[in-house]
């Protein structure tokens, strides 16, 4: 049904929330954009760290900064909030697992300007085998003629697509 | 939030930077791009294609209405939500005519679950509608064996035949005696106000429609013939009697349109422009109340509530959910 998916740190994000969100991110069903979290979203990755921030698309990941340190890549995943850190994580390694295979060796930060706070990430080999894993999911993903059955689950509460899971 | 704009002078819109205004007599007035998502334009508007192009930069849809207020069409910015997945069901859905005829038999299932309430809350306030609600139940149970669309848009009009037989014991004011109902044009006042609150919801809907990853060309209930919009002519089956019959009972009940709002004109009879006024700003305010929704677990408008509806039928023709139309609670 999908043709041709390329996998986005976005997808990778909503696989890990919730594979019915991954569904419909890979049927091109996009929740309504007047919704106040994707404003606040928005905001957030517009006015936070601008003087740092270089955007780079690598076809279909964007990165959200990157900044050499003593000859050392380092890429930044910028977050709302740290409650959802292990999928952050998550989707600044496989940043991180893209750049590997591009044949450029770096390292991540995770931030949450909000909270005022930084973490350093590193690529394992299980975290790339993890991946790996992560990414032929989505791929299988893409393939179901239905999107996995609704599941209230607490990120449905400030999810862009609860109006219409739930309507 | 999200305004909606309603223009029934005469006069120019006009593009001025990063801004849209409407020019009449000399006097700008600004429109607040950000929040508008649809304007509806009453008047004799002058414009040029360097409006059009920011108003479709800016995901703005205008409805154009001529002079005996009758819907014209849409400026309809090209659709920013495609999903090719969803076109592609909801052409499937089209042409498989079991398929078809089972989505479609759903609108004509709300639309008269919804009369049957409006003629209830009558009834039960010592209007005698009781054969009116016997024979709405009927029809509703004939919709069962209905294998085809002709018969299924029969029975539809039918069932507005039977139901606008209780306009006469509902309407206080016998000035809006409905003799039959008329459209093209309105004969009376009573056909008046519902030919105008009807397209009102037609576009309405269509604006909703904007938001969703549906295609409003295909329709299931009505004719898609793919060069106008039918998808909201079959959502507003479900609506008009709830929205546009309840603005109509309020406002001829309360006094607020008497005779006296309505012109006569090239054989046939509309509101006068203050008329239009009073019916657009009850329409507006009863688009805006609120009321609960279970599943949500908040209190969304009837314009919100509209939008769920078009998810709802987004679901069904992706075989998530069977679509089960809204019905009111009273
Ligand atoms: S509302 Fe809940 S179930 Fe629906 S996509 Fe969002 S998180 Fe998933």
């Amino acid at each position: 049904m999908v043709d041709n998916i390329k996998v986005s740190g976005t997808l990778i994000e909503s696989y890990l929330i919730c594979k019915r969100q991954a569904w419909f991110h890979l049927h091109k069903i996009i929740p309504f954009q007047d919704h106040p979290f994707l404003e606040i979203g928005r905001l957030i990755d517009e006015t936070t760290y601008e003087r740092d921030l270089k955007r780079i698309n690598l076809e279909s990941v964007q990165i959200d900064f990157i900044k050499t340190k003593e000859g050392e890549i380092v890429v930044g995943e910028i977050k709302k909030s740290s409650k959802s850190k292990d999928i952050a994580k998550m989707q600044l390694l496989y940043y991180l697992k893209v750049l590997k295979d591009l044949g450029v060796p770096s390292k991540g930060i995770l931030s949450f300007p909000t909270e005022r706070r930084r973490e350093f990430v590193e690529l394992t080999t299980e975290d790339e085998e993890k991946l790996k894993r992560i990414v032929k999911e989505i791929e299988n993903l893409s393939n179901e003629s239905f999107p996995p059955p609704l599941e209230k689950i607490p990120f449905c509460k400030n999810c862009a697509y609860k109006e219409f899971c739930f309507s | 939030m999200n305004e909606i704009i309603y223009i029934f002078k005469s006069g120019r819109l006009a593009r001025k930077d990063n801004t849209i205004y409407f020019e009449n007599d000399g006097e700008r007035k600004f429109i607040p791009v950000e929040n508008t998502k649809e304007i509806h334009i009453f008047g004799e508007i002058t414009l040029n294609k360097d409006v059009l192009e920011f108003l479709s930069q800016k995901e703005i849809i205008l409805h154009f209405y001529n002079y005996y207020e009758y819907y014209v069409g849409s400026f309809y910015p090209r659709e920013h939500y495609n999903s090719g997945y969803i076109t592609v069901s909801q052409a499937r859905h089209y042409l498989d005519t079991n398929l078809r005829v089972s989505l479609a038999k759903k609108f004509v299932f709300g639309s008269i679950s919804n009369m049957e309430k409006v003629v209830r809350y009558y009834n039960n306030r010592g209007v005698n509608l009781e054969n009116i609600l016997a024979n709405l139940r009927n029809l509703k149970d004939n919709l069962d064996s209905i294998v085809d669309i002709p018969t299924l848009l029969a029975l539809e009009g039918k069932s507005r035949e039977i139901y606008y037989d209780s306009f006469n014991e509902i309407l206080k004011d016998s000035q809006f005696f409905m003799d039959k109902r008329t459209r093209r044009p309105p004969k009376d006042s009573i056909n008046a106000l519902i030919s105008f609150g009807n397209s009102l919801m037609y576009t309405t809907i269509l604006s909703q429609i904007y938001k969703t990853h549906l295609d409003p060309r295909i329709g299931y209930l009505h004719e898609s013939n793919f060069r106008s919009f039918s998808l909201n002519l079959d959502v507003s089956e479900i609506f008009k009697p709830i929205i546009v019959d309840r603005v109509i009972f309020s406002l001829v009940n309360r006094g607020v349109i008497g005779v006296d709002f309505f012109d006569k004109r090239l054989n046939g009879i509309y509101l006068s422009e203050n008329g239009a006024k009073e019916f657009v700003k009850a329409f507006d305010e009863r688009l805006n109340s609120t009321i609960s929704h279970k599943t949500l677990g908040r209190n969304v408008s009837y314009r919100t509530l509209i939008r769920l509806e078009l998810y709802k039928i987004e679901k069904h023709i992706i075989g998530e959910n069977v679509y089960e139309p809204f019905i009111s609670e009273w």
